[in-house]
């Protein structure tokens, strides 16, 4: 039982399923959309930024990451009577809340923009980087030039690797949530995010490359 | 799910995992040696620890611009305007032209029976005029049309005559069991 010394409360799955517990934190703003639509509203502002800037990951582009954002939040309200809740405990893995429902939907509009273009342009940081600016210049240039960084070596990521760490690092998603919105099993999204972050490693270290093109996990 | 045997790649799994899950809520300014606690120094991998805290602190978040912001707002408010229309009349609905009963009179006055032709009968020019949308499906004109209706038909059925309303119910009344 080695497991059991990298966790303090029991059981990994156990720890998963309370985070899932936890999770259906939306609960009443989403009963509030559904009696009334108008009420939708805060679940937009709420959640506005994190599905633009997943997009922007995605996308690389400012208008592609706003109009797949826009076209999210309209499925999403459209569809709302659809959404089931399943954030019991017994839910397991299968467990979705609002927020894993809108990043799967998200996910499927990314994945239709992507299938309309030939290839996914080069990002461009600077294009739409908003580095919070400071009372040091000098200091507000390091910020930027390690967030470029950061950002190419995730930029250079395949497929669900570079999702996940989205997922994990900006939208700060638990590998609950995750596994939710990937379709995949907890301990696959662990390992995904293990390589992806070796091989972000070897990235910002200058002495490697990520694994050849086409690899997801 | 029963804990099996696992590799060591998905023993490094776990702990960069546990890591990243104390890591990921520390505030901005703490040191990541916080979020250590608990776990052994040697299991978690230097360069995933040293990447993990960078990209904790250096992956930037993007927020669409204001204007972006509100013209989308005012899209969903115009769609959920549209979706409350029929969530107010319970549920889903049609709009179909219907006559009104009868014109320029307080709709508080209690219906006379035999006004009820006019919701149906008349001359068809005469009932164009009489036109106008209403929801149906609705909570309270649903019921309202169903007390008229369960009206009309009595009393239609009391009254032979040769319109197609008439006909129609008498068709109806005669397909019913006794």
């Amino acid at each position: 039982m080695a497991r059991r010394a990298f966790w303090r409360s029991g059981e990994p799955e156990e720890a998963g399923r309370s985070r899932i517990r936890h999770l259906d934190r939306d609960r009443a703003l989403v009963d509030a959309a559904r009696i009334d639509p108008a009420r939708f509203e805060g679940l937009y502002r709420k959640y506005l930024a994190q599905v633009y800037s997943y997009a922007y990951y995605e996308l690389g582009d400012h208008h592609d990451a706003e109009d797949a954002t826009e076209r999210t939040f309209v499925a999403v309200l459209t569809n709302l009577h659809r959404f089931e809740e399943r954030a019991r405990p017994e839910d397991g893995e299968g467990a979705s809340t609002f927020r894993i429902w809108l990043f799967r939907v998200a996910r499927n509009v990314v994945a239709d923009r992507h299938r309309a273009r030939t290839r996914r342009p080069e990002t461009r940081l600077e294009a739409a980087a908003t580095v919070q600016a400071g009372p040091d210049p000098a200091a507000v240039v390091e910020r930027r030039e390690a967030a470029g960084e950061a950002w190419r070596a995730v930029d250079r990521l395949r497929g669900d690797r570079r999702r996940a760490i989205v997922l994990r690092f900006v939208e700060e998603m638990s590998t609950a949530e995750i596994a939710g919105v990937l379709g995949r099993s907890e301990g696959a999204v662990r390992v995904l995010i293990h390589r992806a972050l070796r091989s972000v490693a070897r990235e910002l270290g200058g002495d490697a490359r990520d694994e050849p093109r086409g690899t997801n996990s | 799910m029963t804990a099996g045997p696992r590799d060591g790649g998905e023993i490094d799994a776990l702990v960069t995992d546990r890591y990243l899950e104390s890591l990921l809520a520390l505030g901005v300014g703490d040191p990541s040696d916080a979020a250590l606690d608990g776990i052994p120094p040697a299991r978690l991998r230097p360069d995933v620890r040293l990447v993990s805290d960078r990209l904790r602190r250096d992956l930037p978040r993007f927020h669409p611009s204001f204007r972006f912001e509100e013209r989308v707002a005012l899209r969903l408010a115009e769609i959920a305007a549209a979706m409350r229309i029929p969530q107010a009349s319970g549920g889903e609905c049609a709009v179909v032209p219907i006559s009104i009963a009868s014109r320029g009179r307080a709709t508080a006055t209690p219906i006379d029976p035999d006004e009820l032709v006019v919701l149906f009968d008349g001359p068809f020019d005469e009932r164009l005029e009489r036109m106008r949308p209403l929801l149906i499906r609705g909570a309270l004109t649903s019921a309202a049309l169903s007390i008229a209706g369960a009206a009309y038909v009595a009393w239609r059925r009391t009254r032979p005559a040769d319109t197609p309303m008439a006909r129609a119910v008498r068709a109806v009344a005669r397909g019913r069991p006794a």
